[in-house]
């Protein structure tokens, strides 16, 4: 027990005196959190977005419609022409423009279905993924108050998610989960630079178990995770104000270390293949690249093609960043929990034991 | 007294490479053991395989009357070993190395006397990556014996040491066997192996080609003392051969070695052969004959080739 003692602060003593390793691990991810931070949040509380008003129509229909648009806190109404409207949309001053078409109140009164029309830039995210729901939602309550008809299944509209997660709520658990896979998988290059510099071989002249080594190795990764994402999560929650679900803050920590550690498995299994740290670096970046787009860190899955689904059905990171997002804002489920961490426990298992088949002194 | 370490027909190849092609010794309790040879003689493979880092394909190994191979753990514990080129923990400093080494075992050195046995007490705070040479090499030897091992290998431990350094760590050495350690040596440096080891055995292709002390292996093969010489000029090495009392002649470049059952008789000859010749002597001295002459006998080569 004692040289597991003295690996951990071996470890730890190696960690803290390397400015390199203590940059990466800890300054950069909060350096990069932050500038996400304060680039999309910064106030997310009482964030209104522009939408144009065009109302071409002069039935009291109309302004009734017009006054209900202005009661959601979430939109800032202008009114205005459709060239003006439209030509603001086009730089960028409106989020989108809702246009209400000439005979609007007398084919209500009629009951001919009406249709509005709403301009949106589609290259913008934010307003795909929270405005046009919220207006879509806004129609309905409209559409209700003006024609009368008393719904008999109402829906809270606070319940609405759109409406609380904005953009910065939906992309910082996913930096999070990047940050452990990251700090798992390049964990394993101190086992190849242990290799690589014949320490290992030393090593295996004495009578020290791997397991032992491995062993302290992977509780000394759980301590940096559990620091790093804490800290994260603090720079999340004050530069970005991101709301987060307290109490689920110890779940969220048990599927960070699971998740750290099913990726620090994969590293080691990568680590047997690598010669030397170079030749390590090049592979896990392959390996973990292609993961920041096809697991859901930045865009919703929603929008990818279906030749591609079984691919993002298969990383790793897939699971963890639903676990966290889950767990962290409350964000739409991918994978029930269950299935999220049963999954990265057969990585983990999985990996470990291929690790330890392939692993090597020298 | 039964021997410490038993080896019979030792055999280990990699693919088409037979590194150990039937290798056969014993080392008793208490002794200084060198292996001398070449770089891929087989030397590393076979100390390798008896501290039970390697496995072996045939022969059999044993050390403390156990196998390595299948007491691997226990041959471990009561075994010291020191490697080449090892690049420890940099960030580490001295002291926390020992104590991390000294925690794999069961019987563990005092880290303080061992730091000051082997003269690093200055360096005790230092970080291992801030070590000169000679330091390393210094502390790699004291982890080697950081659990008082029965059985010590040594692979060129004086590498990187400056004379004064390394004449101290032969004293380190014949302390450890002043203690009852058997001790493996394995090294570069003739004067080591003369100096340290009471008997060497010298390795070339796989094989054992001699085993004995390094008195007797060096009487067995020559006879008479060595006359050496340096010089720009081409010299034929039959013609010196063929100079009175000449047993044997060598060339290594421009040093060339003639062995003389009667040195000043070949010298007369030698001075008279070369004004003759018009050949010119740029410098001249006697020497008894070493190590390095058994070797170079033997096996045609010197050992840093």
């Amino acid at each position: 027990m004692n040289s597991v003692v003295q690996l951990f602060l071996t470890n730890f003593r190696e960690f803290v005196r390397d400015r390199q390793a203590l940059f990466w691990t800890i300054a950069f991810p909060i350096v990069f959190v932050g500038i996400f931070g304060i680039v999309l949040g910064g106030g997310d509380e009482g964030a209104s977005y522009d939408i144009g008003l065009v109302i071409e129509d002069d039935s009291q229909e109309a302004t009734v419609f017009a006054a209900i648009l202005e009661e959601f806190d979430a939109f800032e109404i202008s009114r205005g022409l459709a060239v003006d409207e439209l030509e603001q949309l086009q730089e960028g001053k409106r989020s989108a423009v809702v246009q209400v078409p000439r005979g609007f109140g007398s084919a209500l009164r009629t009951g001919t279905p009406q249709s509005l029309q709403i301009h949106y830039d589609a290259s913008q995210l934010t307003t795909q993924q929270v405005i046009i729901p919220v207006l879509l939602r806004a129609l309905d309550v409209a559409d209700r108050a003006i024609t009368q008809t008393r719904p008999v299944i109402t829906a809270e509209f606070r319940t609405l998610q759109a409406e609380k997660l904005g953009y910065v709520d939906f992309v910082m658990p996913g930096l999070i989960a990047m940050s452990v896979m990251n700090t798992g998988v390049f964990g394993a290059i101190q086992m190849v630079s242990l290799r690589e510099r014949r320490v290992l071989r030393r090593l295996s002249a004495t009578p020290l178990s791997v397991w032992k080594l491995v062993g302290a190795d992977l509780a000394f990764k759980v301590v940096v995770l559990l620091v790093s994402t804490a800290i994260l999560i603090v720079t999340a929650v004050l530069v970005a104000k991101v709301k987060i679900n307290v109490e689920n803050l110890p779940s969220l920590a048990a599927v960070v270390v699971l998740g750290g550690a099913a990726f620090l498995a994969i590293g080691f299994f990568l680590g047997a293949f690598a010669k030397t740290e170079q030749g390590f670096f090049a592979i896990a970046q392959i390996v973990t690249f292609p993961m920041l787009f096809l697991s859901g860190v930045f865009f919703p899955l929603d929008g990818m093609p279906d030749w591609i689904r079984p691919l993002i059905t298969a990383l790793p990171l897939t699971y963890l960043t639903d676990a966290v997002r889950q767990l962290m804002v409350g964000g739409a489920p991918i994978n029930a929990m269950s299935i999220n961490v049963v999954v990265l426990v057969v990585f983990l298992v999985g990996f470990l034991g291929l690790a330890g088949r392939f692993f090597k002194y020298e | 007294m039964r021997p410490l370490i038993e080896i019979s027909d030792l055999t280990k190849s990699y693919g088409s490479l037979h590194a150990v092609r039937g290798v056969s010794f014993a080392v008793a309790e208490g002794e200084i053991f060198g292996m001398l040879g070449p770089n891929g003689a087989g030397k590393t493979t076979t100390v390798e395989i008896i501290e039970g880092l390697r496995d072996r394909d045939g022969g059999r190994v044993s050390v403390f009357g156990l196998d390595p191979a299948k007491a691997g753990s226990e041959v471990k514990g009561r075994t010291g070993v020191q490697l080449q080129q090892v690049a420890l923990y940099p960030r580490l400093r001295v002291r926390e190395v020992i104590c991390l080494f000294a925690s794999f075992y069961d019987r563990q050195a005092n880290p303080d006397e061992l730091i000051s046995l082997l003269g690093l007490e200055e360096r005790r705070n230092a970080r291992v990556g801030e070590l000169s040479g000679g330091q390393a090499q210094r502390l790699s030897v004291a982890l080697a014996v950081v659990n008082v091992p029965e059985l010590l290998f040594l692979d060129e431990p004086s590498t990187g040491m400056d004379p004064q350094a390394r004449r101290n760590l032969w004293d380190v050495i014949r302390g450890f066997k002043a203690d009852g350690m058997t001790i493996v040596l394995t090294t570069h440096y003739m004067e080591e192996a003369e100096r340290l080891c009471d008997r060497v055995a010298v390795m070339d292709y796989g094989k054992i080609i001699a085993l004995d002390t390094p008195r007797n292996l060096v009487h067995e093969h020559f006879e008479q003392d060595a006359i050496e010489f340096s010089s720009t000029m081409d010299w034929s090495i039959s013609e010196l051969r063929g100079l009175d009392f000449v047993s044997s002649a060598t060339a290594q470049g421009s040093e060339y070695s003639l062995f003389s059952t009667n040195v000043p008789g070949t010298m007369g000859h030698l001075l008279k052969f070369s004004d003759a010749k018009g050949l010119s002597i740029d410098g001249m001295r006697v020497r008894h004959a070493t190590l390095e002459d058994v070797f170079l006998k033997l096996t045609g080569r010197t050992l840093r080739d």
